[in-house]
């Protein structure tokens, strides 16, 4: 009985182990944290709702902006 | 900024619709990178939703300035870094960490070359912003912009009106410091 518990903390400890090593994630620097972060954070829809509105009463940029950008090839 | 191109018709174009114009292509591209500067840079998710706003706001009004000098990427982030500096000035905050780094890095016996371990991927965020709020604004700013991968040293230098070099050197020491306080978030 006195091993069967002892077998039942062990495998509780290596199923807490096993978990806890699921969770944990390791980044070899700082930029990779914080692209991993970049990746992970919503642009929150609300800007481009509030874009929207904003830009709507305004006359758009000159149609010609796009031609610079892309070598006069319209998207 | 660019002078207003030479030519450019006066008649003003109708409204901009922006589901279906090249300025959502434009918002599509950068929209996250813009708002990820603004959110880490400002600490805060209301001003950094506001100031990704108003810099795409901005943006729109001076497109046919725009003369293709830099990438437009590097124009979005001149536009953010100028105007989240200027909030920050405002709000007069955070001047104690002005001079936190170099005392942070002298002291530190951190292993820079360890990984950044975390055991709970879900409380990142707080523990990267907690982080960052403890580093200088240059630091903060070198290090967001160096995450991405889009913008070279040179590109960065031009941005921070400093040399590829000095950023590099900065850079190091902003990437120990930053590895010291996140063990302390821990």
């Amino acid at each position: 009985m006195k091993h069967q518990i002892k077998l039942s903390r062990e495998q509780q400890h290596a199923a807490e182990h096993q978990t806890q090593r699921q969770a944990a994630r390791e980044f070899a620097s700082t930029e990779e944290l914080l692209r991993y972060d970049a990746a992970h954070t919503t642009v929150p829809p609300a800007i481009a709702r509030r874009l929207q509105k904003s830009t709507g009463d305004l006359p758009g940029p000159k149609a010609n902006w796009w031609k610079r950008l892309f070598g006069g090839t319209q998207p | 900024m660019n002078e207003p191109a030479a030519g450019c018709e006066s008649v003003a174009e109708p409204p901009v619709d922006l589901a279906s114009s090249e300025f959502s292509s434009l918002y599509a591209e950068n929209s996250r990178a813009i708002y990820y500067l603004a959110l880490r840079f400002l600490g805060d998710p209301q001003k950094a939703e506001d100031a990704t706003h108003d810099v795409f706001l901005r943006a729109f009004r001076k497109l046919d300035q725009f003369h293709g000098e830099a990438s437009l990427r590097t124009w979005l982030y001149r536009i953010a870094i100028n105007h989240c500096q200027n909030l920050r000035q405002r709000w007069h905050d955070r001047h104690v960490f002005s001079n936190a780094d170099d005392a942070v890095w002298e002291n530190a016996t951190a292993r820079t070359d360890s990984p950044l371990r975390v055991l709970e991927t879900k409380e990142l965020g707080q523990r990267i912003q907690k982080t960052l709020d403890g580093l200088s604004d240059e630091y903060r700013l070198l290090l967001l912009l160096v995450a991405d991968e889009e913008l070279s040293y040179e590109q960065i230098g031009a941005l921070v009106g400093q040399s590829p070099d000095a950023v590099r050197g900065k850079l190091h020491r902003a990437r120990k410091t930053f590895a010291v306080l996140f063990e302390k978030t821990a």
